[in-house]
């Protein structure tokens, strides 16, 4: 699945910070509409990689050539327009409304007035933000999540073709990390970007990575799809920088929505072979009870949300600690509104697991 | 009730915040409401009890005549005995409300009550020295305002009574000034003395330091930003500043003369322009080396405290450099930039007075002849027109900075 077309081709690219040299000769294919995930230990120069891409960092040897069609041949400041840039520390304007952030690019685009108020509007939705409420906020009212969104959504006001994010949920805590990656490969889903992402965190790495890019000391040490790093890690450093419980590692690649499968709603008992659960929902479609068989006995429980369920873009990872709490043969897969729409087994896991 | 709330009275309060401290504010943190009624009481008290043993006023026959200080007579005394009563009792009421509005009184009252028995006795003392005879306020009429002033201060809030109070106080001076009740005050005979000249050293005064101000300015903005961009030439400038620091204001001033007279003489077309030794040109120059000091600093120090994240994430989504400037680091910086040059008009001002040393013109001339003649009223005539100056301007000034900082950041920056 990684085998676009390149989007940005870097060749033998060096680059010096005074005395230190923190890009040494590397040379990189980035793939359209993926997710490129950089990853490292501190200092291994995959921030300098991403700042080499918009100029920030000028390469002292070596080329970086925009492939793509839309950002060919631009000058730098049209090609910074071209690319999102989402930060750790954020960055928005502290004297600047929610509104006048996010209208930032689409101003220096010289975007019509009349349009770019509905463009706002359209990103906070996209990032699960209510207009009416956060329109008007300026940076300090917000917390840490709702600050990176506020980021992620003006890095894409300029609807750019290629999106680069420095360790963007660096800063939040891992309960709002999980959730907003999760959001994050919606938006990508929906949007097809280009996205170029440097973490340290190889579980938020394996999960957002369509391809992943290990680097260390300014170079690159192996690039490939996740799963094949997975198990063929080329030496020690990546093999250690993985680290341990590499099976459930595994289970992080794959998203809920792949894996599952529907689920039966109603009274109709089944067999004991039937490997899921049967769900009640109220009328909405929210799951309420959930029952099922375990070692020959049939068990009955209600659902929490929180405790119970999981997203489309969940993690299998996450399905198998929720599919645990519950202690019944499956969890539910619920949508933004919390209706039940599938159920993954642990049955499917398992297969995942083996496969 | 509450004057805080207000959009208006969060501009007031932030105004009056910036001369005093309110002691009163961190009361919540220290103790109890009552106790620190308390403590309040008592300060203002001392304050009023001593004033009542020392002479409330003087009166002169004449300008040059030596003062006769004057027993204040017992029904004055009396009535000057009632605000500090009420403020006891203030204490002593239980009804909340009730003592509130006691304390606010008793402030109020005792400012209004000293100015109008100063008045009335001191004009029927000077009824038989017409034309030149004059009073002046002493020792205990201050120390009795100083006590209504720490009622005033010490409170934790000020509330709709003080400011009710304060309409009261202006009023009454109006009706005063209106009356010509205040025209045999030593003060009022001292400016009538002098006349247009007042105004003419008043202008003169405002004249210097805003041209002084102009320059600091001119010279000083460019220089922080060059400072900001080159680290080697940040060196030079602040190496300069802080030695400029070092040198007294007056021996600046003195330094001046020669280089100036000598540049004056090579040049004569300089002396046409008013350029020379003595006079207002070397109070200018170095009243300018002085306002560049604050302008430097705070200018320099607002571009530095800028938050790196900020420019990246602005260079990041493309900002030429001057939309950065213009974007995101004026607006950030102008509060912080506005505040130096606050400093700088407050010194500037003050320093002013120096000018007359120097053959200049400005309220320094009043101070210092006042000094020369060894009269009192006129240097205090001086002080109080130089004191009321920096007020007024300090407070437009405040008034600018508010409206300048970006609405986001106002509350940050007080």
């Amino acid at each position: 699945m990684v085998k676009t077309k390149p989007f940005i081709i870097l060749s033998n690219v060096s680059a010096n910070y005074g005395e230190v040299e923190a890009l040494k000769n590397l040379s990189l294919e980035i793939p359209s509409q993926r997710i490129t995930v950089l990853i490292g230990p501190s200092g291994c120069g995959k921030s300098t990689t991403l700042r080499c891409l918009n100029g920030l960092v000028k390469p002292s040897a070596g080329t970086i050539s925009y492939e793509d069609q839309a950002i060919k041949g631009l000058s730098e400041t049209a090609l910074r327009r071209k690319m999102g840039y989402v930060i750790q520390s954020v960055g928005l304007m502290p004297h600047l409304s929610v509104e006048e952030n996010i209208d930032l690019v689409p101003k220096l685009l010289g975007y019509p007035r009349s349009s770019r108020r509905e463009r706002v509007e359209r990103l906070l939705n996209l990032v699960r933000l209510d207009p009416a409420v956060y329109l008007k906020k300026y940076p300090h009212e917000l917390s840490g999540g709702e600050a990176q969104r506020i980021g992620v959504a003006r890095a894409l006001g300029g609807d750019p073709p290629l999106l680069l994010m420095d360790e963007p949920f660096g800063a939040v805590d891992p309960l709002v990390r999980e959730q907003l990656q999760g959001e994050f490969i919606r938006i990508h889903r929906k949007l097809k970007k280009t996205v170029i992402f440097v973490t340290h965190d190889i579980d938020e790495a394996l999960r957002l990575a369509d391809y992943l890019v290990v680097m260390n000391a300014g170079e690159v040490v192996q690039a490939a799809e996740p799963e094949k790093i997975l198990a063929e890690p080329k030496n020690e450093f990546v093999d250690k920088f993985l680290g341990p419980n590499r099976a459930l590692k595994r289970l992080t690649l794959f998203t809920a929505d792949r894996w599952m499968e529907e689920a039966l709603i109603g009274k109709e008992t089944f067999t004991k072979e039937y490997p899921g659960c049967y769900w009640e929902t109220d009328q909405e479609g929210h799951p309420l009870r959930a029952s099922g068989w375990v070692e020959g006995r049939f068990i009955e429980r209600e659902i929490d949300t929180d405790a119970h369920t999981v997203q489309k873009y969940s993690s299998l990872r996450e399905c198998i600690s929720k599919i645990l709490t519950l202690g019944l043969p499956a969890t539910a897969v619920v949508d933004e509104r919390g209706v039940l729409c599938g159920e993954v087994r642990f049955a499917t896991i398992q297969k995942v697991s083996r496969s | 009730m509450d004057f805080n709330k207000g959009k208006l009275g969060g501009v007031c309060e932030a105004f009056l915040m910036c001369y005093v401290v309110r002691v009163g504010v961190f009361v919540r943190v220290t103790g109890s409401y009552s106790k620190y009624g308390k403590k309040l009481t008592f300060t203002a008290l001392i304050a009023f009890v001593g004033s009542f043993f020392l002479p409330f006023f003087v009166f002169r026959e004449n300008r040059v005549a030596p003062p006769l200080s004057v027993k204040l007579p017992l029904p004055y005394t009396f009535i000057l005995v009632i605000p500090p009563l009420l403020l006891v009792l203030s204490l002593l009421v239980s009804k909340r409300r009730l003592s509130t509005v006691m304390l606010s009184f008793s402030g109020t009252l005792s400012i209004i009550l000293a100015t109008l028995i100063l008045v009335s006795s001191g004009s029927m003392h000077v009824q038989n020295f017409l034309p030149l005879g004059r009073f002046s306020p002493t020792s205990g009429f201050y120390l009795y305002i100083i006590g209504a002033v720490v009622i005033f201060v010490m409170k934790p809030h000020l509330n709709l009574w003080d400011y009710i109070g304060f309409i009261l106080i202006a009023l009454s001076f109006i009706v005063l000034v209106g009356k010509e009740s205040l025209s045999h005050l030593s003060l009022t005979m001292e400016a009538k003395n002098f006349g247009p000249r007042l105004t003419r050293e008043l202008f003169a005064h405002v004249r210097i330091t805003l041209i002084s101000l102009l320059v600091s300015g001119v010279v000083g903005f460019p220089l922080a930003l060059l400072s900001y961009h080159h680290a080697k030439f940040k060196k030079g400038v602040f190496l300069f500043l802080n030695l400029g620091q070092t040198i007294p204001a007056i021996a600046l001033f003195g330094l001046l003369i020669a280089p100036l007279a000598a540049l004056s003489h090579t040049f004569p077309f300089l002396r046409a322009w008013g350029l020379k030794g003595l006079g207002n040109a070397p109070a200018i120059i170095a009243l300018s080396l002085y306002g560049l000091y604050p302008i430097i600093r705070y200018s320099y120090s607002a571009f530095e405290n800028l938050e790196p994240s900020v420019i990246d994430s602005a260079k990041g989504m493309g900002m030429s450099s001057a939309q950065i400037w213009r974007i995101v680091r004026l607006p950030l910086t102008t509060a912080t930039i506005l505040n130096g040059v606050r400093v700088a008009l407050v010194q500037t001002i003050g320093n002013a007075t120096l000018a007359k040393l120097i053959g200049g013109d400005g309220l320094g001339v009043l101070v210092f002849e006042g000094l020369g003649q060894a009269s009192t009223d006129m240097v205090l005539l001086g002080m109080l027109l130089i004191v009321a100056l920096t007020l007024v301007a300090d407070s437009l000034f405040q008034l600018l900075i508010f409206f300048a900082t970006p609405k986001a950041l106002r509350s940050r920056h007080g």
